[in-house]
């Protein structure tokens, strides 16, 4: 065994080295659900990942509860009010909506604002490094949730599922340099793709990219996904302009964008399956 | 005995590095520990073995991170491969050589990752990689070996005693 190694070692090691290159080339770039070996170090790996994270975010709660328990009351009482606060306006607007389906059915339109059924889930683990921002949910084919859903938090969208296991899917939020998500701004109706850039990752930016260089963007302008995704359904945010740029080739400019969500400190998701659209009540 | 305590090592690793250890990031830096360990295996075992646990660090990454399958797998396999080519060179007891080789992985691992980038998405910015990346994970990576080929020289010395006594090699 050992001289066959040895003799053949270098053979062994080449033929090696081109088998991965070979299935690189042949699997690459293609959204799939995990392989049968995939699922199997999935089934392995995530439950103690899962545990991993619990208990680290017990010791988190248990260590903040001892700590600012006066902060809480504070807290709690200012909950309240905005409660109350929030209740008072909730009736107006239901009062708006009723006002609005009468106004709307007067003029025949068929309003629709998309609600999509939805699951709950939970980062357990984040890609280590500084280059690409992928991670892992717990929740899996088992759950419904399948390649190409989209993940939002509250504010707007996170990223999308590149695969999904059993019990786990793996995710790719949208400051990633490797994700692309068509937008627009919302004032203007200017296109552009937001894309992610390892420069900018680490601050929790990205960057919207292809912007028409007499574009009328301008900071401050909400950017929203566009209808040129067949992967994001148009209209969820995604953040605001910071800063705009023209191209060293002058004829396009580029945004700087702030996500609404804080990416960097996520916990708690939802995702979304866009061809259950159910029609707004 | 072996196999399991080696596959027990990649996988706690594994565990413990996507979850717990991020927190351990200065300025989203952390050095990589898989690679510490596959670095530091090689070193110890040689070739053969350490580019068995490299391939299979490099495929975990793979399943649960990567985009295309083989991307890491090639990349901790060729590191593993190389640095297990220096095995009979050094005296293990030495710090410095896995310090050495640690950090010089780590860099090449960045640079790696940073010539892709250059090369399919066209996004090089060299300043920002070598001053915020590349030196920084270089020092981090320095430090944090010592603590973890201290670990995994204990292991392997425990392991090479209760070898000999099994097939009566003394």
């Amino acid at each position: 065994m050992i001289q066959f190694w040895e003799e053949h070692k270098k053979k062994i090691i080449g033929v090696i080295a081109i088998a991965i290159v070979a299935v690189a080339l042949f699997a690459g770039g293609k959204n799939l659900n995990a392989s049968a070996l995939e699922s199997v170090l999935g089934f392995v790996v995530t439950p103690f990942q899962d545990l991993t994270t619990g208990i680290e975010n017990w010791v988190d709660s248990t260590a903040a509860s001892a700590k600012d328990k006066t902060a809480l009351t504070e807290e709690n009482a200012q909950l309240k009010a905005d409660l109350a606060k929030l209740q008072d306006e909730n009736k107006r607007l239901e009062q708006y909506a009723k006002e609005n389906a009468a106004l709307s059915s007067l003029l025949k339109i068929s309003q629709k604002y998309p609600e999509y059924k939805s699951t709950g889930t939970k980062i357990i683990a984040k890609n280590p490094g500084v280059w690409y921002n992928t991670f892992t949910i717990n929740k899996g084919t088992d759950d419904t949730v399948s390649a190409n859903m989209i993940l939002i938090a509250p504010g707007g969208v996170v990223g999308k599922i590149l695969e999904s296991g059993k019990t786990y899917s793996k995710a790719q939020s949208i400051l990633d340099s490797r994700s692309a998500v068509p937008a627009m701004s919302v004032r203007t109706g200017d296109l552009g793709v937001v894309k992610g850039d390892y420069t900018l990752m680490n601050d929790g930016l990205c960057k919207m990219e292809y912007i028409d260089g007499e574009a009328q963007i301008a900071v401050g302008d909400e950017i929203v996904t566009s209808q040129l995704s067949d992967v994001y359904p148009a209209g969820l945010s995604i953040g605001k302009v910071t800063k705009i740029e023209t191209d060293t080739n002058g004829l396009t400019k580029y945004a700087i964008i702030e996500p609404f969500v804080d990416l960097k400190h996520l916990d708690t998701l939802l995702v979304i399956d866009k061809n259950t659209l159910e029609e707004a009540p | 005995m072996r196999i399991i305590i080696t596959i027990a090592m990649v996988l706690i690793n594994f565990i413990l590095q996507t979850t717990l250890l991020q927190h351990l990031a200065i300025q989203s830096i952390f050095p990589n520990t898989a690679l510490i360990i596959v670095v530091s295996y090689a070193l110890l075992r040689g070739s053969k073995e350490g580019c068995i646990v490299g391939a299979f660090t490099g495929l975990l990454f793979d399943v649960f991170f990567g985009t295309a399958m083989g991307y890491y797998t090639l990349l901790y396999f060729a590191l593993s491969y190389f640095t297990g080519k220096s095995q009979k060179n050094f005296y293990r007891e030495n710090y410095l050589l896995p310090i050495l080789f640690c950090a010089l992985a780590a860099g090449i691992f960045e640079f790696f990752q940073f010539l892709t980038e250059l090369v399919l998405r066209k996004d090089g910015n060299i300043l920002f990689f070598v001053i915020k990346i590349f030196l920084p994970t270089i020092v981090y990576t320095a430090v944090v070996t010592v603590p973890i080929y201290r670990i995994l020289f204990g292991l392997n010395e425990w392991l090479e005693l209760k070898e000999k006594y099994k097939y009566r090699l003394f």
